[in-house]
């Protein structure tokens, strides 16, 4: 018993827990960047650590002690909570995703409707942190990050249901194990995965739809008055969101950690930056799209698509 | 509800400080007031305590990008006072050098308007191109920048055999990226969604408020000092004024790439055709009384410099105009009704250069007297203004 206990400690929080999680995220931090910087003709992280690879907990720690700043104006409560509250929806949902073996740490019917949940309340954290910041340009941010929640969340949720649909369950451990018996989801729903890809982009607010910060506009929108540890945190909390926005398409549509031979952590690791690499192209292929294009882009296109998808999934049985 | 928004004096989309009061309504403007001043440095002051020699280089720090056309024009204002007669070779070295401007100041342009869009791919590879003529610039004046090539009396440094052989390599380069970023901006469909439509300046409008430069030229005026009234070799080389017909943004962009094109041609041509000879003669120091206008196609528009000399060797005046000033009311013409998102590719539009722009001085409109305030004044008039309009 004692043993299991530790077992279940070391879970938490070494791996695939905390520990393991933090470094993942500065890790994917540091590739997405390098291979931004790649495909833009430059170096990227160079000097911390060996190629920069430590680059990403430098400028956490940076920020960290830097000095940080509560505006007079802001709404205090909702602005100091905001960052810490970010931070733990952002990390809370990857411990229902299986990395080792078919069960995830947390795993009951319906947790991927929890994390649909998480994944709508984070918007509306964004809405309210910039609102509480009583800034002008971070008003006008955080309304563009709620026009945007409208765009993208019901075609990425229509999108992720439909893996549930096909594995009859809505559990993410269990749709994982029914990929092992079938084929991976990208196969059947290619149409599903092209979609939640995009309203991910969407929902990570990276470079076409980085329009609720569009730096070049409004000042970097909703995050402009934060500063200091609030910054570093709401940073942490943008590379946790982008490690489950990899990890959610692993497991919904690339059959999580099973590979053709056996399961392994490894695998897991190997498609999720696939994943990472897929998310940093587009990040690089594109300007920046205005808030109506992408309003009239979601529902002219992608709502459209992921319905037919679904459609197709009730009407092939697959 | 209206709104009002300041953009600048300090914003990540300008590069130089120029204030814009924006009335928003729904993310769309309804109103918006330029406000200039921010870097009023006192040249045309200055340059009254200066000799002709001196305000060569001094010209040239007008503006870091432009710094050529600004050279030049003084150079062509003081020759005309002078009636001084440069050498042909000096003709054909100052419109190379013109031009190669021109191209290093377009990809600049290219890749600062991506930038606005949020398109940094672009901006980077805009940026990786132009090191290619800078390095060319390097090589031909000893600068990156502040070429100082244009002096009094013709050029200072002449082109030389192996210099063409450099500049034909790194020229077929550039024509080569010219074409890929002709194709990128036309296909591109996420460029396309920025730029095609977005910020409208009719050709009347265009005409009535005197647009100049690439601004006047994508509204399909075929306006360009170097065609209209040709300078240095002009009048020699056989180039086409690019025009387009789109009035909007992406025109802007294209009239500009093509630019390039054409500015590539203009250079391989006075290359191959320049003549031999000196490269400058003697002028003297002191200028007989007079007043004399020049006119140059900066990359950005037209320049104008007015002289006026009183017989010594320092200028009574010296008046600079330059493109950014003319094209800044029409650039409140194409502001009016555009989407918030839209204000830094508009702006970036007209590739505005506000250092070059800043001729003001502060006076008193009550009493027509000109005042001189000192630091400590400036210190005080702010925190009496803030406390006014804000209660603090």
């Amino acid at each position: 018993m004692v043993s299991e206990e530790i077992w279940a400690l070391i879970q938490i929080f070494l791996f695939p827990g905390f520990f393991f999680l933090f470094f993942l995220a500065f890790f994917t931090e540091w590739v997405d960047r390098k291979i931004v910087a790649k495909f833009q003709n430059r170096y990227g992280p160079l000097h911390v650590g060996p190629k920069g690879v430590l680059q990403p907990i430098a400028d956490f720690i940076k920020l960290l002690s830097k000095e940080d700043i509560t505006p007079r104006m802001a709404d205090k409560v909702p602005f100091n909570l905001m960052p810490v509250l970010l931070l733990s929806l952002a990390i809370t949902p990857l411990f229902c995703i299986p990395i080792v073996g078919s069960n995830a740490l947390v795993s009951f019917e319906g947790d991927l409707i929890v994390i649909m949940f998480i994944m709508s309340l984070i918007a509306v954290l964004v809405f309210i942190g910039g609102w509480a910041s009583t800034n002008r340009f971070s008003t006008i941010g955080s309304i563009r990050a709620g026009l945007q929640l409208f765009a993208y969340e019901i075609p990425m949720n229509l999108a992720m249901i439909g893996p549930a649909i096909a594995a009859g369950s809505l559990s993410i451990s269990k749709i994982v194990d029914w990929q092992i018996h079938g084929f991976w989801n990208l196969f059947i729903q290619p149409v599903g995965f092209a979609v939640l890809t995009i309203s991910l982009m969407a929902h990570l607010q990276r470079v076409p739809f980085d329009i609720p910060e569009a730096e070049s506009e409004i000042v970097s929108g909703w995050i402009v008055e934060f500063s200091g540890k609030k910054l570093a945190l709401i940073r942490l909390a943008k590379d946790f969101e982008f490690v489950l926005a990899s990890a959610l398409i692993v497991s919904l549509f690339l059959g999580g950690p099973y590979g053709p031979w056996y399961i392994s952590p490894i695998i897991y690791l190997a498609k999720f930056f696939i994943c990472v690499f897929i998310l940093s192209n587009l990040r690089a292929a594109f300007a920046r799209y205005r808030i109506d294009h992408l309003l009239a882009g979601a529902w002219k296109y992608l709502t459209p698509l992921a319905l037919l998808q679904i459609f197709l999934i009730k009407v092939l049985g697959v | 509800m209206t709104f009002e928004i300041p953009f600048g004096p300090q914003h990540p989309a300008l590069e130089e400080p120029i204030n814009f009061m924006f009335e928003i309504e729904e993310e769309r403007v309804v109103n918006v007031k330029p406000r200039l001043g921010y870097v009023h440095r006192g040249i045309e002051k200055i340059a009254e305590n200066r000799n002709y020699q001196q305000l060569v280089y001094l010209s040239e720090r007008i503006c870091g990008i432009c710094s050529f056309a600004h050279a030049s024009c003084y150079s062509q204002v003081v020759e005309e006072l002078l009636d001084l007669k440069i050498p042909e070779r000096a003709k054909f070295i100052r419109t190379i050098v013109a031009e190669m401007e021109r191209i290093q100041n377009h990809y600049l342009w290219l890749g600062l308007t991506a930038k606005e869009m949020g398109f940094e791919t672009l901006f980077m590879y805009a940026w990786r191109d132009r090191e290619t003529i800078i390095e060319m610039l390097d090589m031909i004046s000893g600068k990156r920048v502040n070429y100082g090539m244009s002096t009094i009396g013709g050029v200072r440094r002449d082109i030389t055999e192996p210099m063409i052989k450099r500049m034909e390599e790194s020229l077929n380069h550039l024509e080569a990226r010219a074409e890929y970023y002709t194709k990128v901006c036309t296909k591109d469909p996420s460029i396309l969604k920025r730029t095609v439509g977005i910020g409208i300046l009719r050709p009347r409008e265009a005409r009535a408020l005197c647009a100049v430069g690439p601004t006047a030229r994508a509204s399909g005026i075929p306006r360009d000092v170097r065609a209209d009234e040709p300078y240095a070799a002009y009048g020699e080389i056989p180039f086409k004024v690019v025009t387009y017909r789109g009035c909007d943004v992406a025109s802007r962009m294209y009239v500009r790439i093509d630019e390039i094109k054409e500015s590539i041609k203009i250079i391989r041509y006075a290359l191959k055709n320049m003549p031999e000879g000196p490269i400058r003669v003697k002028a003297p120091m002191r200028v007989p009384e007079g007043e004399a206008i020049s006119r140059v196609e900066a990359p950005r528009g037209e320049n104008l410099h007015f002289l006026k000399s009183n017989g010594t060797d320092k200028p009574e005046r010296w008046k600079i105009r330059a493109p950014t000033l003319a094209n800044l009311l029409s650039l409140c013409r194409m502001l009016m009704g555009v989407n918030l998102a839209d204000i830094p590719v508009v702006i970036a539009g007209i590739d505005p250069c506000i250092a070059c722009a800043e001729r003001i001085a502060l006076i008193d409109a009550k009493t027509k007297r000109l005042k001189v305030w000192e630091g400590k004044d400036l210190w005080r008039y702010a925190n009496e203004w803030y406390r006014k309009r804000y209660g603090l």
